[in-house]
């Protein structure tokens, strides 16, 4: 079986080099069979992988020792669970689940292409094929997991302790559909340069890809964000880790790319913006993967360090980056730039969108790379931590934000400012109640954290008041304003979703930072301490086994205001014995949208602990608001208008076109 | 075999995803006009409900229409979709180039990287396996799941520990060797065990951990020479070096001529002469030699092992008898290692404990005869 896997890794290989050149000699000599070919080849070259990732899985699962990645990352007495996800919690097999990603999305192309004009596809899948084939290569002679043992050892090596972990389970697909996501965009974006023209359908089909690629991206960064809160006992949401950074930076130009696509889909403007913003959401993607793979970073995900691996990547992203920006040099001059807007409308306000979030992105890009370039010219080691994002992401981002909740409201080509202010005052006056509410009843509450509670009521408060106004809320009786909200096109939905999302996303990081407190303290079994209001008594450490592990479990109680024990708080120090390791389970405890979280520090000889405890108000709204972005991209997925009608030659003028899925 | 059948129908099916398409029929394709113009209408219809919602003004929304038309107007007429250039020689070549590439790739390649004759070896195949064809690998894994499934078994730690200390996985050991004493008490053997297996797992160093240990074994055996050893070898690495040679040397005294221990002191005695000037340097101790042989067991040994095992599973089936599984493995291991009384006794037993009439019986005696075993000679 395993072998088979291995074949079936080396067959899509040998596809995928089909699917990169037919397709796209068929498209330059206009020959239909050859560019017929790249659906077959594609949706067969997903046949495999998904065969070959089902092998190298059935091998973690059975434990077969004689698979040297299953040696070195897993072990015979881990749960199932953890035994599967370990298939891609290493090198080897995450970057099988990234080709298999890829693969899936060509097939998709594939799949429901057939509204596409056959040499756009053709060059698409062409592209397609190309990235498939570098990435089957990379696997096959730096990082192949299917590489055998003989004679096969009888115990591995078990997998790292902190990816034994749900997180696991959720994290890495999740992040790998949007960052593979993209490639579409990319794909598209190379395959209209190649051409030398945007069909009018391209920006209705780039942008359902954009969208799901932004839907897992967002869920991905929110579930990783999350993972690290829970799993390292920090109690951090966000380091500015580089491998954090690698992640958000094509989630910044993604999120612009999401709205500069709005405007060239419904006005054909922007167009050769759109293309090149594809073109680096995807280079950033690459970017990513390069800086966590090759292993020029070491922090907890990269787990990788080969220099061969650094190298080969280095050349991957050299050839698409620099060969798709100079085939953009090129071809750009040739496509036709579209309609024209009055610089206070809809499109100038998506345009000030992208200003900021590819500044955002830019800066997020110097602060990840300036420590790599520094290391490698001068051999010193610096960091550029939070201060540096203080400095320069927050003031880029407020400006934003604040702008956020005009932009939907504003009219195509031309908007009138003054009466979208005039319908947002109630969102304003809202807004202006929670910062005073905030200055005045919040012990401790800073100016700026009044303000910054302010600017989330602003946001999601102008998020209600795009649908209220589009629903005729005040205007019309309510029986019309309910069928109305109901007849909303689903993007109007999606885009008052995600607003929201982000407003409360805000609200969660604005409540945790400025509300949040702390206490570091030796405790002994039966004292008690006093958090916030909330007061809780140590019960004392229990030792206890797991499958692989040994933990000690430090029970604590939360008491009620009469001394009872309302609720019990575990945290735990676990010890691996394979890899020599410990971790800390935190403790948490949600309460509303707040959390307590603690988690065990050292053992002192007297049979004291060190506990750290953290009162994080409203910090389960910084996922939350993730999620509901989420919920916002799935809906304007279903939004009617990015089905694009194959065009069949007997149809009456004027008849809605078809629908065929994305 | 079956590996190379599969492998070709996957090299098949590829094959003809890539040739399916270039020799079948072209079929008719809009030109991309026709795509275009498919959008622009639908642009048009969308701009009547943005009217409609009031999301342009009326005026504006003329403007884009007119924007629309012109682009409409615009665009190529085309018109019959390209079909001429057809089936060329080009064509021909690079189908034929395609469809050979699949086959040539995917086989050259997979020749090089793979493991054709490897077959998959998930765990719980290769630990159901006949012990006497196990590695000694396998026979510890074996041991394990034994022991996580009855952790109170101080036999099987007592037999385990000894072979974790020649397998070099010494922390491992040290928890075998702690468990086998809290369970089946204290004795010179397994206090020399753990203190070994602490030294060696602190890379030889004797701590004070491992000394407790071997003090211990000294009070239980004053003669035990493993613990004598260690102890001396501890003076050494503290600095006091005379006294270690003083004591390696009293042992060799007492030492029989054929013990295995004499050629260890021996070297021990050279080695700290050699050094003048006393240093924390680990010395090699007997055990250190053991483990080079421990990874290839020699046949006796492990049969040795298995012996020890096969007695600790008789010995627990006497004290726990309804245990139908266990007689099976019983009898079978006895037939295994060529004991056909005492696996005819196991029979007898088993049968006995279950009642001849038993639905256990039965299928003990079915066992057993296709083991070629038959009850009461």
């Amino acid at each position: 079986m395993i072998e088979t896997g291995h074949f079936a890794l080396v067959l899509a290989f040998a596809l995928a080099l089909v699917q990169m050149l037919v397709p796209l000699f068929g498209a330059r000599t206009g020959n239909q069979k050859m560019m017929a070919v790249g659906s077959p080849v594609a949706v067969t070259g997903f046949a495999l992988t998904a065969l070959s990732f089902a092998a190298l899985a059935t091998a973690y699962a059975s434990s077969d020792f004689s698979v040297a990645s299953v040696w070195e990352n897993s072990h015979s007495l881990q749960p199932l669970i953890y035994k599967i996800t370990g298939t891609w919690g290493n090198h080897e097999g995450s970057m099988l689940l990234w080709v298999l990603i890829l693969t899936f999305f060509g097939a998709l192309v594939a799949a429901f292409g057939s509204n596409l004009p056959a040499t756009l596809r053709a060059n698409v899948l062409a592209v397609q094929g190309a990235i498939g084939a570098t990435f089957f290569l990379f696997i096959l002679t730096t990082s192949n997991p299917f590489t055998r043992l003989n004679p096969a050892p009888i115990e591995g090596r078990d997998l790292n302790p902190i990816l034994q972990d749900l997180g696991l389970a959720i994290h890495p697909p999740l992040l790998y559909l949007g960052y593979v996501g993209f490639s579409i965009c990319f794909s598209f974006s190379v395959a209209a340069l190649i051409e030398g023209r945007i069909d009018a359908s391209w920006a209705r089909w780039v942008r359902p890809w954009t969208l799901v690629a932004w839907m897992f991206l967002t869920g991905g960064i929110a579930m990783g964000s999350y993972w690290a809160y829970y799993e390292l006992g920090w109690g951090g949401f966000w380091f500015w880790d580089p491998v954090e950074n690698a992640s958000f930076m094509p989630w910044l130009a993604g999120t612009a790319l999401l709205h500069s696509a709005i405007v060239m889909e419904k006005r054909s403007a922007l167009k050769i913006w759109t293309l090149l913003l594809a073109i680096l959401t995807f280079s950033l993607s690459l970017l990513g993967t390069f800086l966590v793979r090759s292993g020029v970073l070491t922090s907890v995900h990269a787990f990788a360090t080969d220099p061969t691996r650094g190298v080969f990547i280095l050349c991957i992203l050299t050839l698409f980056i620099g060969g798709s920006l100079a085939l953009f040099a090129l071809r750009a001059s040739r496509l036709t730039p579209g309609g024209l807007f009055h610089p206070v409308s809809r499109e100038g306000a998506l345009v000030l969108n992208n200003l900021f979030l590819t500044t955002a992105a830019a800066t997020v890009l110097i602060g990840t790379l300036y420590p790599l370039v520094v290391e490698a010219f001068s051999a010193d080691k610096i960091s550029v931590g939070a201060p540096f994002f203080n400095l320069t992401f927050g003031p880029l981002m407020v400006p934003l934000l604040v702008v956020v909740p005009f932009g939907p409201l504003l009219a195509w080509k031309r908007g009138d400012l003054l009466a979208v202010a005039q319908r947002l005052m109630a969102a304003f006056a809202a807004a202006l109640l929670a910062v005073l509410v905030t200055a005045l009843f919040i012990n401790g509450a800073s100016v700026f954290a009044a303000l910054g509670v302010g600017l989330a009521f602003w946001l999601i408060c102008g998020a209600l008041t795009d649908l209220a106004i589009k629903s005729g809320l005040g205007t019309a009786a309510p029986g019309v304003v309910i069928r109305r909200f109901a007849g909303l096109p689903r993007s109007v939905l999606g885009t008052a979703l995600a607003h929201l999302g982000l407003g409360l996303t805000t609200l969660g990081i604005v409540g945790t930072l400025c509300f949040g407190t702390e206490k570091i303290l030796s405790m002994r079994a039966g004292e008690t301490v006093e958090l916030s209001g909330h007061t809780l008594r140590f019960e004392g450490l229990y030792p206890a086994q797991g499958p692989n592990y040994a933990e000690a479990r430090g029970r604590f109680a939360l008491l009620g205001a009469d001394g009872s024990t309302t609720g019990e708080i575990t945290s735990a120090k676990r010890s691996y014995p394979v890899r020599q390791m410990t971790t800390t389970e935190s403790g948490i405890k949600t309460i509303g949208f707040s959390q307590l979280y603690l988690s065990l520090g050292d053992e002192g000889t007297d049979g004291s602990v060190v506990v750290r405890l953290w009162w994080k108000p409203l910090v389960t709204l910084i996922w939350g608001g993730g999620l509901v972005m989420m919920a916002g991209a799935a809906m304007s997925l279903l939004d009617r208008r990015l089905r694009v009608g194959a065009p069949s030659r007997r149809k009456p003028a004027g008849t809605v076109p078809s629908a065929s899925l994305p | 075999m079956l590996f190379w059948v599969i492998a070709a129908i996957l090299t098949l099916g590829a094959s003809l995803a890539v040739l399916l398409p270039l020799t079948g029929g072209a079929k008719g394709v809009s030109a991309s006009s026709d795509h275009d113009l498919e959008v622009y209408r639908d642009q048009l219809s969308e701009l009547d409900r943005d009217v409609a919602r009031g999301l342009i003004q009326p005026a504006e929304a003329e403007e884009a229409r007119a924007e629309i038309a012109r682009r409409i107007l615009r665009l190529d007429n085309p018109g019959p979709a390209a079909a001429a250039r057809q089936a060329s020689m080009a064509t021909r070549l690079v189908a034929t180039v395609a469809v050979l590439v699949v086959p040539l790739v995917s086989w050259g390649l997979y020749v090089k990287l793979g493991s054709p004759d490897l077959p998959s070896q998930p765990l719980s195949e290769r630990l159901a396996k006949n012990p006497a064809d196990s590695s000694v690998d396998e026979l510890v894994a074996r041991a394990e799941a034994h022991l996580a499934a009855n952790p109170t078994d101080g036999r099987g730690w007592d037999v385990l520990a000894p072979v974790y200390l020649r397998m070099q996985r010494f922390s491992d050991a040290v928890t075998a060797y702690r468990n086998a004493i809290r369970l089946d008490g204290d004795s010179a053997t397994r206090q020399a065990g753990l203190g070994e297996a602490i030294a060696n797992a602190a890379g030889g160093i004797v701590s004070a951990d491992a000394q407790a240990a071997f003090e211990a074994a000294l009070k239980l055996d004053p003669a035990n020479p493993k613990a004598t050893f260690y102890l001396a070898m501890g003076m050494a690495q503290e600095g006091r070096l005379d006294e270690a040679k003083a004591a390696w040397q009293k042992m060799l005294a007492a030492l029989p001529q054929d013990s295995p221990w004499r050629g260890a002191v021996e070297q021990a005695l050279t080695e700290s002469a050699k050094r003048s000037v006393a240093s924390g340097e680990p010395a090699n101790g007997p055990g250190a030699a053991d483990v080079d042989a421990a990874s290839s067991m020699s046949p006796q040994d492990r049969e040795a092992m298995i012996n020890t095992m096969v007695v600790g599973l008789d010995e627990k089936l006497r004290q726990n008898p309804r245990d139908a599984e266990g007689w099976m493995q019983l009898v079978r291991s006895y037939v295994v290692l060529g004991k056909t009384d005492q696996a005819r006794d196991a029979l007898n037993r088993s049968i006995a404990v279950f009642g001849a009439d038993s639905e256990e019986a039965k299928k003990f005696t079915a066992f057993a005869a296709s083991l070629g075993l038959t009850a009461t000679e």
